[in-house]
């Protein structure tokens, strides 16, 4: 039996003990046309267990004073739970039950998947979900990340009892498994506990993550969401993004702290704060196993769409061009490595740090040496992974607007555009 | 550690070579559940301080409440409250536009706010080290803002989107909206707290100041220290930023109690949405009335998770909804236990509220089991406990249960009554509370739907 990977972290503040499963499989597993399987088997693990059904199940989480969730990421499937600690005992048994003996029965699977399917329907409501789907299928095409984790309704009902079995079998192992405990536990009884929780499972073997690096569309390109009655517009803007082990990635990390990652980012002060344009305005470099998306967002009112737009796009070709400032940069590296307390004061945040590195296959000390990594960043380094890493020509613009009053306009705003796509509120 | 006589003693001293009316006064300690303690001072011009002292990080935070809401606002001049809470971030005399975020952000923190019917709180999350300047800051905008065009109108424009936002383009927060307006005829919780777009449009720098100077004084607030504080420097800080503002005159509240509902009220909507929903709104306690406890463990037995009654009916068994929930309003007056179900497709708002009613029959029909009062209390004693694991969660508890019940330990006093309900008691609130004839429904179609009777109409 190989060594598992175990993260713990103590502190007797409140009498709550945190447990972390992660998996090192998710949905860019899932299999074309079966998309929404890595979901759906996580989803499965509160619907019973060969030993007590659905309803019984949720009721002894409960009655333990217990809170238990499983979901899936791109890159990952993790299980949590959080117990008072009194019943620690009885609820890491539970847990380990719960995902080393699932039913997975027949009637459960129908109910997930039924249940999986409205929630589809009714998160057309959400404008920011729908632009963000845009932006993604988009910029992600032909790559596993542009597929949507929670699947469509289509390749829902094609997921059957056999697939999340196999799916299953693939990813639930001791070897996938980093397991993170934390609270009011002591050291020794954590690692303990942690055993006991991927005691059912079988040893397997680690996943090789094959999917590579996405690599975007060349152009610019935007993908709008037809709604009807919008009085603002859900806008994302981005590229494709950075890997946690590139050598620039913490530069531009900081860099982008300075353009839309705090309050009073240029992002805010220009949007917000000058105009009042935006309740909000941010922009972020992602990360995962692979390179992710850089994006900006902002929710001009219907009106202000099209110069918000237009803003946006020269700020960001000027932080490509001229960079950030040597007082900038300063008052990010205070703003990143001062609160960075804030990362540290529970046991569950410590824990997550370590944890998060290990399941993303991230480069070592990329969260616990944070601090180190922050303040040996410099100017010169920031300007050059802005001038190499944001492509100005090559982005994606997703918005959600009512088409026949916006549509034309948002065009416009964007020189050079390559393409422009219109989609229902109900594509997939 | 500190003990209760220190902090007496401390306060006495820093206070010796203050003059009168610039002094802090140790009150008490106070008991914060079984391992902690508040300290509550007064200082001379009426600002309420508690203190809980936690060295387990080094962090700290800083909120002020201040006792104004939505509930103190007339109609023509909604939003004010809020979009006060905004330019609190802006000008004082001596810090330019701007600079209190960004100074906060440097030293490593973060500041936010929240307005809602009865308080405004404003927080900052610090490194221990930025305490000084938080406090600095904090007693500065209380008592010397600045506030001109142009930065109240570009903050009205902030404000107009925020609620095209979380209003105007969003429609559970619409039918929110339309909910309370329904259920509050009288009563100031019928007013949205973000305002009506054409009120939040017609503000100007003078209404705001006139705002400012009536409730925008230390008498009128409660400052909450939680975190990895130095008692000797730290309330020698307080001192030198709080201890010299001078208090104001608080208008008496003129405050108009919601006449009793005799009648149940039910309004149509038509929203481009998805799916069908339903919003209801039964008259509920106050949240320091003795009823309320036995309304929240009803309410989890209801709703809490997906072993609730209402989840396990709607959603799993008859697979008719997405999502159902229920809150129980922890308001001053009187409220709402306030609930929203998600219609699939396929199901009206109708079907789904016909359903809905045949599972609340129930709990007036026969007591709860004992398991499910069992549940609901373990499932409480979590929530509970998780809310206070950081110093912000700790900060916001002491500061909410001080404004709205006086008590800044409360919570732990709700919780022991929590576990004091008996079936009995819940079946007391089921059939005091759940009266259709004291209801509000909402019903929300989707845009476009073949229905002769789906225009914005009210059934009164």
């Amino acid at each position: 039996m190989s060594a598992l990977t175990v993260f713990t972290e103590t502190s007797n503040k409140i009498p709550v003990v945190s447990f972390a499963v992660g998996f090192r499989v998710g949905s860019t597993a899932d299999p074309v046309g079966k998309e929404g399987l890595a979901r759906i088997t996580a989803r499965l693990f509160r619907r019973g267990m060969v030993s007590l059904g659905a309803e019984a199940l949720e009721e002894s989480i409960d009655r333990l004073g217990s809170e238990f969730g499983a979901d899936a990421s791109p890159s990952s499937s993790s299980v949590h739970g959080e117990c008072i600690s009194r019943n620690v005992e009885a609820f890491s048994e539970l847990m380990s039950r719960i995902i080393g003996e699932p039913a997975f029965a027949e009637d459960e699977l129908g109910r997930v998947v039924r249940e999986t399917q409205a929630e589809l329907v009714e998160a057309r409501d959400s404008d920011r979900s729908l632009a963000g789907r845009a932006f993604r299928r988009t910029l992600f095409a032909g790559h596993p990340y542009a597929r949507r984790v929670a699947g469509t309704l289509a390749s829902l009902a094609t997921i059957t009892q056999a697939d999340v079995r196999a799916h299953y079998e693939r990813a639930f192992t001791r070897a996938n498994a980093v397991v993170a405990v934390s609270g009011d536990v002591t050291e020794s009884d954590a690692r303990a506990l942690a055993e006991k929780l991927v005691s059912r499972l079988p040893e397997g073997t680690k996943n090789v993550d094959s999917v590579g690096d996405p690599a975007g569309p060349k152009g610019r390109h935007l993908v709008v969401v037809d709604k009807p009655e919008r009085t603002q517009t859900q806008l994302v803007i981005g590229a494709i993004g950075s890997r946690a082990d590139d050598p620039d990635h913490y530069p531009w990390m900081v860099g982008n702290t300075v353009f839309g990652g705090t309050f009073t980012s240029r992002l805010m002060q220009e949007i917000r704060a000058k105009r009042g344009w935006s309740y909000g305005a941010s922009s972020r470099v992602g990360f995962d196993r692979h390179r992710e998306a850089f994006t900006m967002w902002t929710a001009p009112a219907a009106k202000d769409t099209a110069a918000c737009l237009a803003l946006e796009l020269e700020l960001l070709g000027e932080l490509a061009a001229k960079g950030v400032t040597d007082e900038e940069v300063a008052f990010a590296k205070n703003y990143l490595v001062r609160s960075h307390a804030f990362d540290l004061d529970t046991a569950k945040k410590r824990v997550h740090l370590p944890f998060e590195e290990a399941l993303y296959d991230l480069p070592p000390g990329y969260h616990t040496d944070y601090v180190r990594h922050v303040e040996g960043v410099d100017t010169k380094a920031i300007n050059a992974a802005l001038a190499n890493r944001v492509k100005i020509d090559d982005l994606v613009i997703g918005a959600v607007v009512t088409q026949a009053e916006m549509g034309t306009a948002l065009a416009e705003a964007i020189p050079n555009l390559a393409s422009k796509t219109v989609l229902a509120q109900d594509f997939e | 550690m500190t003990t209760t006589t220190d902090f007496a003693e401390v306060a006495t001293r820093l206070s010796a070579s203050r003059p009168e009316g610039q002094r802090l006064r140790h009150i008490a300690s106070e008991a914060f559940g079984p391992g902690m303690t508040i300290e509550r001072f007064k200082l001379d011009n009426g600002l309420t301080i508690l203190v809980e002292r936690d060295a387990s990080a080094p962090v700290v935070s800083l909120m002020t409440w201040v006792k104004v809401g939505s509930r103190f606002e007339k109609q023509g001049k909604t939003g004010l409250s809020h979009l006060f809470e905004h330019l609190m971030f802006g000008e004082t005399e001596m810090t330019p536009h701007g600079a209190f975020d960004r100074q906060i952000e440097e030293a490593g923190g973060e500041t936010n706010a929240a307005t809602f019917l009865d308080w405004t709180y404003y927080v900052q999350n610090l490194p221990v080290s930025a305490l000084g300047l938080g406090m600095r800051l904090e007693a500065e905008r209380m008592a010397r803002l600045v506030l001109r065009e142009p930065q109240v109108a570009s903050e009205k424009d902030v404000v107009m989107n925020e609620r095209r936002q979380r209003v105007d383009d969003d429609v559970d927060g619409a039918v929110s909206e339309a909910l309370y307006r329904e259920a509050f005829k009288v009563h100031a919780y019928g007013i949205p707290t973000i305002g009506w777009m054409e009120d939040i449009e017609g503000f100007t720098p003078d209404d705001c100041t006139a705002f400012y100077k009536t409730y925008y004084a230390p008498n009128n607030a409660t400052l909450v220290l939680s975190g990895d504080i130095d008692p000797e420097k730290d309330l020698g800080t307080l001192l030198d930023t709080f201890g010299v503002l001078a208090p104001s005159e608080i208008p008496v509240e003129d405050m108009h109690p919601e006449p009793p509902q005799v009648e149940e009220r039910v309004l149509v909507v038509e929203k481009p949405t998805s799916v069908h929903r339903v919003a209801i709104g039964y008259k509920s306690p106050a949240f320091g009335d003795f009823e309320h406890a036995a309304m929240v463990v009803l309410a989890e037995i209801l709703f809490g998770g997906r072993s609730g009654r209402l989840h396990k009916k709607l959603v799993r068994d008859k697979e008719i909804a997405t999502e159902v929930r229920g809150w129980v309003g922890t308001f001053r007056d009187p409220s709402l236990f306030d609930i929203s179900l998600t219609a699939r497709e396929g199901t009206t708002a109708e079907e789904l509220l016909g359903l809905f009613d045949v599972e609340l029959d129930k709990v007036l029909e026969a007591p709860v089991t004992d398991d499910e009062l069992e549940r609901a209390k373990a499932r409480l004693e979590l929530g509970t406990v998780q809310s206070l694991e950081t110093a912000p969660g700790r900060a916001e508890s002491i500061g909410f249960y001080e404004t709205v019940l006086g008590d800044p330990g409360a919570i732990f006093g709700k919780l022991e009554a929590y576990r004091r309900v008996t079936q009995g008691d819940v079946l007391r609130a089921a059939r005091t509370f759940l009266v259709k004839t004291a209801r509000t429904v909402v019903l929300v179609h989707p845009n476009g739907e073949p229905d002769e009777e789906l225009d914005e109409e009210d059934s009164e």
